[in-house]
């Protein structure tokens, strides 16, 4: 797509060789390439100055020690303390298990949704498709707020456990419950995003093929293993990192629901970040040493999915 | 293929602009961190506008405006702006702008957790102004002054006391068998032993606790004189004798099934006002949270803090939270912000006795004492004059030093509470804590 609207690349030299007008193509190619570099300088500077130097910035940041006025180059101070941190080890080891955990329950409860109201006969399906996709809309500090209240350990779910005869769970006071309760909140706000992505997808799908395997005598499950689910394959991998890094980044709904707790119970990375500047004594430069081990995790992450998901395709 | 390719750039770019938008911030605040030493700005010291941040609206921000319609007798061309804001927030402004030395849109004066200063004097000196002018010092109690003292100098106004002690509800514990008097000069087994025949009698727990708020463990250790730290700033977790006691007493009170859990403030009052608990053990200022549940009135009384009978040096009183003015040098306006604060809080007394009725305020000032509000009984509390005993009680709260770096430790304490409370050998989980500490406290240096 790119090559075809900057005539500058390799089709355009073949071109020049071949044809008698060489001088003037070659001013137009220039006039085109200078107003290209233009445009991309503009970006480029911009991208520099609030990305780039930054991320230098941070880096150099990062072997820095002290606090306030106290800063001094501190070599791999800051990455070494990273090993002996407990709470680094804690906030990793949570930030994991959110992440194989919850993104396949939500990416398959998304999936499954998503056939179902892409079914023409059923009814209400706008209706459906609006009641799951609304969750998305919502602000992520308000709803962490409606769900820290209905799973408090007096809320409107202990109690109807109590109704039932059942024991309280308490949600936000144990470690274990604390960590399913991010899960179930985390689930509730995304499964209808991703939904909306296979929704859109299947509607690419040719219905002939379908068809055609009914005739064959494929039953619905079949439909969806070997049919639905590698035709959608491209959207499942967009949708598995996208979800991936929005885990790794998790940070508002630990914030409003446990604060981290019970005693780091549910803390998360960015959340740890966040609580080394501006919760307890800033000590920024430990900040960007967690900071760029996230960078780390997330490239080798990514570079998985698309090795793993991209197989076939290649 | 080529829709793969598009979506791994598109990702590789959000992946990289979520990074920078962690680290930007960061990285601005190190090119400029050198500034924070620079000289003193313009001579230009008095202002005609101030602006005061503080963070609780039934509270300190309400004591603001009335020292501000105090000022404006004596000063009318002044402009003073009260402005509330969450404590978090305030916190997280401060930090940003004390390590870029760009203090555009800070206050002149500002209200500082008594926790949090010392960092601030350490981390940035010259930050805050020196008040020695105006404060004081034997006009106000010691334990407050010391943690604002750096070199001598004073570095702020003291405002609230947070003297510790037992609010308990006086029905419940006479349902238990036990009496008012059974609440004076309490020790922490006494304590677990009425809480005991409170359960068993009434069913309801004897406290509230919040596995993410230590605030019990800091008060009973620094009734025996001790912090996270020691008086030099080093960790002392492993070998502190009055934190492995106090975490032993809060253990316990958990095995013998006094306590009820919340997490968060708002459901630990919630707990308290819909009678979960039969005491809330706290700083003084909780009092208005307890009023709160206004059919409860001529139900609850106050009782000193409990002692450890183990531990040396444990006396019946303690401290919990507590802040004090501060006054930002390089705003504009220094001078004003000085002499607002020694024509109010650090001076005058008719002002911090209508605090008290206004807003339940133990002043940290030693006059305040004889004032009228300060001598009456508070119906509330079934008539007990509870401003007089909290300020008597005031003045037997041990000194620590809080050190710089509470909130990391105590994060870390969490951790260690939870495996201490769940078996861990109170020994072993110190000892580890310690090494982490450390690691904390030579991050700081």
């Amino acid at each position: 797509m790119n090559g075809n609207q900057f005539p500058a690349d390799g089709q355009g030299k073949n071109q020049m060789w071949k044809t008698s007008d060489k001088v003037t193509h070659h001013t137009l190619e220039k006039k085109l390439n200078r107003w290209g570099w233009i445009f991309v300088s503009l970006s480029a500077v911009l991208i520099s100055v609030f990305v780039f130097i930054p991320m230098v910035g941070a880096l150099i940041m990062s072997f820095q020690t002290g606090k306030g006025v106290n800063a001094h180059f501190g070599g791999l101070t800051n990455y070494i303390r990273l090993f002996t941190d407990q709470t680094v080890g804690k906030a990793l080891g949570n930030t994991f298990i959110y992440l194989i955990i919850q993104v396949p329950i939500m990416i398959v409860l998304a999936l499954i949704i998503s056939v179902l109201l892409n079914d023409d006969k059923l009814k209400g399906r706008t209706f459906f498709r609006i009641a799951i996709f609304l969750p998305c809309i919502t602000s992520l500090v308000s709803y962490s707020l409606i769900m820290k209240n209905i799973f408090s350990n007096d809320g409107i779910f202990n109690q109807m456990l109590a109704h039932i005869g059942l024991s309280p769970i308490l949600w936000t006071t144990d470690p274990f419950w604390a960590k399913v309760l991010i899960i179930i909140s985390i689930t509730w706000r995304w499964t209808g995003y991703n939904m909306v992505f296979y929704l859109s997808g299947m509607q690419g799908i040719e219905p002939s093929i379908y068809e055609a395997a009914e005739i064959d005598g494929a039953n619905a499950v079949k439909k969806f293993t070997h049919m639905t689910i590698p035709l959608l394959k491209p959207i499942i991998l967009f949708t598995t990192i996208t979800s991936t890094i929005g885990t790794l980044q998790l940070f508002d709904e630990v914030q409003n629901i446990t604060q981290g707790g019970p005693a780091n119970g549910t803390v998360t990375i960015s959340q740890y970040i966040y609580n080394l500047c501006f919760k307890y004594t800033p000590n920024f430069g430990y900040a960007c040493a967690v900071a760029f081990i996230v960078v780390i995790l997330i490239v080798i992450l990514s570079m998985i999915q698309m090795k793993v998901g991209g197989k076939d395709n290649q | 293929m080529k829709g793969k390719r598009i979506a791994a750039v598109l990702l590789s770019a959000a992946m990289l602009v979520s990074m920078a938008a962690c680290s930007g911030g960061t990285a601005n605040t190190s090119s400029a961190a050198a500034n924070s030493q620079a000289a003193p700005s313009s001579a230009d010291n008095t202002a005609k506008k101030l602006t005061i941040w503080a963070w609780d609206d039934t509270f300190n921000v309400k004591a603001a405006n009335e020292a501000k319609e105090i000022y404006a007798k004596s000063n009318p061309d002044v402009t003073v702006n009260v402005v509330s804001m969450a404590q978090n927030d305030i916190v997280a402004k401060m930090n940003t702008a004390f390590e870029s030395g760009n203090m555009d849109g800070m206050p002149n004066i500002v209200l500082i957790e008594d926790y949090r200063i010392q960092n601030y004097l350490k981390s940035y000196p010259g930050v805050l102004s020196d008040l020695s002018d105006i404060t004081k010092t034997d006009k106000f109690m010691d334990y407050k002054l010391k943690i604002m003292t750096e070199n001598n100098k004073v570095y702020g106004v003291p405002f609230d006391s947070g003297v510790a002690c037992v609010f308990y509800r006086s029905d419940l514990i006479k349902q238990a068998g036990y009496k008012d008097s059974d609440m004076q000069s309490l020790t922490w087994d006494k304590f677990i032993e009425i809480g005991k025949a409170v359960k068993a009698k009434t069913g309801k727990a004897m406290i509230n606790v919040d596995p993410n708020d230590l605030g019990i463990i800091r008060m009973m250790i620094q009734s025996a004189g001790k912090w996270y730290v020691d008086a030099d700033g080093k960790a002392d977790i492993a070998n502190n004798a009055a934190l492995k006691e106090a975490l032993a007493i809060y253990k316990k009170m958990q095995t013998e099934g006094i306590t009820v859990t919340s997490s968060g403030w708002d459901a630990g009052v919630a707990a308290v006002n819909d009678s979960k608990a039969a005491t809330a053990v706290m700083g003084c200022w909780y009092a208005s949270s307890i009023k709160k549940a206004a059919d409860q009135s001529g139900k609850w009384a106050v009782a000193p803090f409990p002692k450890m009978s183990n531990v040396s040096g444990s006396v019946n009183s303690s401290n919990c939270g507590g802040a004090s003015w501060y006054v930002i040098d390089k705003v504009p306006g220094k001078d004003t912000a000085k002499d607002f604060l020694s024509k109010t809080f650090a001076s005058n007394t008719d002002l911090l006795d209508s605090l008290c009725k206004d807003i339940s305020l133990v002043s940290t000032y030693k006059d305040t004492a004889s004032g009228k509000n300060v001598n009456t009984p508070d119906a509330f509390f079934n008539n007990q004059p509870i401003y007089k005993d909290w300020n008597d009680w005031t003045k037997n709260i041990p000194a620590v030093n809080y050190g710089t770096s509470t909130y990391d430790i105590e994060s870390k304490m969490t951790e260690a509470v939870q495996s201490i409370v769940k078996g861990s050998s109170i020994d072993d989980t110190l000892k580890n804590t310690q090494t982490e500490v450390e690691g904390i406290l030579s991050a700081a240096g």
